[in-house]
């Protein structure tokens, strides 16, 4: 309808009436009493007010990167440039990885004293039982590198490298199930609806590529177990163009990126230029920010016809690439394979990518659970670390591990020898983070004989959150959104740096 | 936000504080007919006075539009711009009532000893006075009106300039000056707060109501140390909720200078032992180069960049990203593979565009660009590098020699360049320098083995 006309004209009667209404609306425009309208309009928009991304600009033209914007961030000198966050889901078990708990073996079996537990409640799966014995670790545990980090045998790769870690040991969290635990962790809060870390530094840093989604999030196909939503990263209440973009785990990590049968995609540019204009008229008519955000993902998807392929093409990578990430890695959508990927993808500046690999539930046959689950992460892990540190990346890349909560220290069901099972624990938990801004072969934080209380140095998941956003040059309390009549923020009201781990 | 508001709206903005001023002496001038007609009734006057109203309901309504606008440009403190903005809402909502009930096109019951006419014209007048005031605050800054004022002034004392750290008193240089911007505003001898004023020294050895402020040589005691260092939520939280509260080095500083100082007010830096972590945050404050080291490497003071400059050199296919805001220190980049010929000339004529930034970049990759030897004389230049990323790049030892005026450079990136071994005498030159990344170039594990066994730094990186 609208081949080569710069104004949109349809043959259609009653679409032309709209049209003249759309012609009389340029006229007021141009008035003072238009634009007292558009003020007025604006004013009664106030979501448009506090966001940070105004009318789509050509990325060719738009000085976004240094313009100042209104948030004016980075609040001080960032550290951290871009993040991989290697999400462990399901809670894996600090005392059969990283926590070295040796007095254990001697209470093999016995019940966990009252006075360690405290009353602190537990799940409906181990509540009921009459007894807590102490589950010892079954794996064996030795110390590695200049920094003597424990860890068990379940990650030889990782023990390599402990020198490039920082281990905080004094993790802790609010929840104590699966879903509302990696919500918290991901969002700042429980119930669902508020925006993802990567949402978050989205919308406050921008992007550095224009080519690709600032925020891509990868679930590996070979672990299964609770399941995940895409909320976990989503954008919440910031604009739309924020939100985490899924690479499918497969060969084809974006559907219908190649042009369908008998076209040949040529007058593409021109098509998404008129609906850009059509767009933007719907936009000056409404007002709604989602309309911007609808252009700015049209044009994204466009970019990423030619940026994807690229990206995800593993074709050019050496064999002693792949076979330090292990021979999963050439097996496309694996964990290993998406620890390869996210590389590809923080060198070409995506700013935050999101792994996530599920099965870390071990209530039952915990040793043989952690064995598998560490099988399939261990080498792309430590690979990615490495990876990273031998291209320099490591300087201003931040990698973090760790799950929702940790496991108890007690058996869930029935206590033998060599096998039992261990339910969530939300009160100390291991995670580790390397990289950007993070002391090297460092350990931080500590926990009691049982990996039950935290006793030295506890960070918690507001903490962790506080400190991630700190490595980026922001302060965690002044990058707020207004939404629903106050200014949220990642950790809501809490939170504090932890300096400590930080260089 | 900025771009994202059209010039125009703007250029209208800018007249509200010349149209606010119609509704001002509109509303003040009905106010006093009104005043003059409780003594002299006449009927010409009701009409005036309508008129008058109208005149300065329609102006507040265009002055509201108006300041809308302006505001849009940001530029304004948000709570005192928000006190402002509801004001001058209900002040224009209110006047509009005040036109209506005055010219009878809506009709209040009478109650028995309350004048209408008279109450909402007093009522706008009110407002409008506290509408202004909030204005006039927003404009010049909430202490202007009363600055020079008869009553309550301080006299400023002017410090003598110090050379050196050492030859600050405590007192006046450090603890005097985070009284003076965090806590005098409530507690001086105009405003006594809890009875305590910090106005001179012997005030603030009388304390408050709850005792003495401070216990000379005991910090932890101290009821000031105590105040400020609670929850944020506490009630006797100090500074108050809504107030900027002390940063860390600040309650640092006062907690050295009670324990360390024993609260001395006469006591120089000189006189004492004093912690790195002080030095740090004293000579930060005092605006002396600090050189302990606990903050990271110094930033350079830079002059802002011209917009036009920054565009053209995005215009040349830079990312340019500013690393603190409003600091004018930048991070720079050329997307991998911008550059593929090996003619010289084509990145020669990008790097020069980058010149004028010459002082202001910090961080700056040129990954797998095609950066050859001669390259390297231009980014010699680019003194305050702290990061520079020149992997997979044909550079060589040659190149590396430019680079050694660059002294605060902590990480360099050669891998996969054609470096080699001759280079750690290079390395050794820049004094900043921690960290080369030298995977996959000539030097051999070996040698970057036996150079980290002689030397304390850098670190060689090599591949795994």
């Amino acid at each position: 309808m609208c081949d080569r006309h710069d104004k949109l004209r349809s043959n259609n009667r009653n679409l032309q009436s709209i049209e003249k209404q759309w012609d009389r609306r340029e006229f007021f425009k141009k008035t003072s009493l238009g634009l007292g309208a558009m003020a007025l309009g604006a004013l009664l928009q106030s979501e448009k007010l506090w966001s940070a991304v105004g009318p789509i600009a050509d990325p060719n033209t738009s000085l976004n990167s240094f313009a100042k914007n209104k948030l004016g961030l980075p609040h001080h000198m960032p550290k951290a440039k871009r993040i991989v966050y290697l999400f462990q889901s399901g809670g894996p078990s600090q005392l059969d990885l990283f926590d070295y708990k040796p007095k254990l073996k001697d209470m093999f079996g016995q019940d966990l004293p009252d006075s360690i537990r405290a009353g602190q409640r537990l799940t409906g799966m181990s509540a009921d039982q009459t007894a807590f014995p102490i589950a010892a670790s079954t794996l064996n545990f030795k110390q590695y590198g200049e920094s003597r980090a424990w860890v068990s045998e379940a990650m030889p790769y990782l023990s390599e490298i402990v020198d490039d870690l920082c281990f905080i040991k004094g993790m802790h969290t609010d929840a104590i199930n699966h879903d509302p635990a990696i919500t918290f962790f991901q969002t700042g809060s429980q119930q669902p609806g508020r925006p993802s870390i990567g949402s978050w530094i989205s919308y406050g840093l921008g992007s550095d590529n224009d080519n690709l989604p600032t925020f891509i999030s990868l679930v590996s196909k070979n672990g299964s177990g609770q399941p995940l939503y895409s909320r976990l990263w989503g954008n919440g209440f910031l604009p739309t163009e924020h939100q985490g973009v899924q690479f499918r785990s497969g060969k084809d990590p974006v559907l219908y990126l190649g042009d369908p049968e008998n076209y040949d995609g040529k007058d593409r540019r021109q098509m998404l230029d008129y609906l850009k204009k059509l767009n933007g008229m719907a936009y000056d008519a409404f007002g709604d920010p989602e309309i911007n955000a609808r252009i700015a993902q049209y044009e994204m998807a466009y970019r990423m016809q030619t940026s994807v392929p690229e990206v995800t093409d593993t074709s050019d990578e050496p064999d002693y690439i792949f076979e330090m990430y292990g021979p999963d890695s050439r097996n496309p959508g694996t964990y290993a394979a998406n620890c390869l990927m996210a590389r590809k993808l923080l060198e070409k500046d995506v700013k935050f990518v999101q792994l996530y690999h599920q099965g870390w539930d071990q209530h039952g046959n915990c040793p043989g659970g952690v064995k598998y689950q560490s099988k399939n992460t261990d080498q792309g892990t430590a690979a990615l670390i490495k990876d990273l540190k031998q291209r320099g990346m490591l300087e201003d890349t931040l990698v973090v591990w760790g799950g929702e909560f940790g496991r108890t220290v007690y058996s869930q069901g029935q206590l033998t020898e060599t096998n039992y099972g261990r339910d969530h624990h939300p009160k100390a938990f291991t995670m580790f983070m390397a990289g950007a801004g993070v002391k090297p072969g460092f350990t931080y934080g500590e926990t009691d004989d049982f990996s039950y209380n935290i006793i030295k140095d506890p960070v918690h998941t507001h903490d962790f959150q506080a400190t991630l956003l700190h490595l980026f040059g922001i302060d965690h309390e002044r990058l707020t959104f207004k939404h629903q009549g106050r200014r949220y923020r990642l950790t809501d009201v809490h939170g504090d740096v932890v300096k400590d781990i930080l260089i | 936000m900025e771009s994202n508001i059209p010039d125009f709206i703007l250029f209208l903005g800018r007249f509200h504080p010349l149209v606010v001023h119609l509704p001002i002496g509109f509303l003040i001038f009905a106010f006093l007919l009104e005043i003059y007609g409780c003594w002299h009734r006449n009927p010409a006057l009701t009409m005036v006075i309508g008129l008058a109203l109208f005149g300065g309901a329609i102006s507040a309504l265009v002055a509201s539009v108006l300041g809308y606008m302006l505001s849009l440009g940001g530029d304004y403190e948000q709570s005192m711009l928000d006190m402002h903005f509801w004001f001058g809402i209900v002040t224009t909502i209110v006047t509009f009532f005040a036109w209506a009930i005055y010219s009878g096109k809506f009709n209040v019951p009478k109650l028995k000893g309350l004048k209408f006419n008279m109450a909402s014209l007093a009522l706008v007048v009110l407002l409008v006075g506290v509408t202004g005031h909030y204005g006039g605050n927003l404009t010049h800054g909430s202490d202007y009106l009363i600055k020079y004022a008869p009553f309550g002034r301080t006299e400023k004392v002017v410090l003598p300039p110090i050379v050196k750290l050492e030859e600050a008193v405590v007192y006046d240089y450090l603890v005097n000056p985070i009284l003076e911007s965090k806590c005098i505003g409530c507690h001086s001898s105009n405003k006594k707060k809890g009875g305590l004023s910090f106005q001179d020294s012997v005030a603030f050895k009388k304390g408050g109501k709850n005792g003495d402020a401070f216990i000379a040589g005991n910090a932890a005691k101290s009821e000031m140390i105590k105040r400020v260092g609670l929850d944020p939520q506490h009630e006797d939280h100090m500074p108050p909720e809504g107030k900027t509260p002390l940063t860390d080095g600040e309650k640092l500083i006062l907690s050295f200078w009670i324990d360390k100082a024993n609260a001395d007010f006469k006591v120089k830096l000189a006189d004492l032992e004093i912690p790195e972590e002080i030095t740090s945050i004293a000579s930060n404050m005092l605006g002396f180069e600090d050189d302990t080291g606990i903050s990271g490497i110094p930033l350079p003071k830079v002059e802002a960049v011209n917009v036009e400059i920054l565009r053209d050199i995005e215009g040349a296919g830079f990312n340019i990203r500013e690393l603190i805001f409003e600091s004018g220190l930048y991070e720079v980049v050329l997307p991998p593979g911008s550059i593929t010929s090996m003619d010289r000339g084509e990145l020669e004529v990008k790097l020069e565009k980058l010149l004028p930034l010459k002082d202001n970049i910090l961080w700056l990759s040129l990954k797998d660009n095609k950066v050859q030897d001669e390259h390297l004389t231009t980014i010699g230049q680019f003194v305050n590098l702290q990061k520079l990323e020149m992997g997979k790049n044909p550079i060589t030892d040659v190149g590396i020699a430019k680079l050694t005026g660059i002294q605060n450079i902590a990480g360099l990136n050669l891998y996969q360049t054609k470096i080699t071994a001759s280079s750690f005498g290079n390395f050794l030159k820049m004094e900043g320098l921690e960290r080369v990344y030298a995977w996959g170039t000539a030097i051999t594990e070996d040698e970057a083995a036996r150079f980290e066994e002689k030397e304390s730094r850098p670190a060689i990186i090599m591949g795994m």
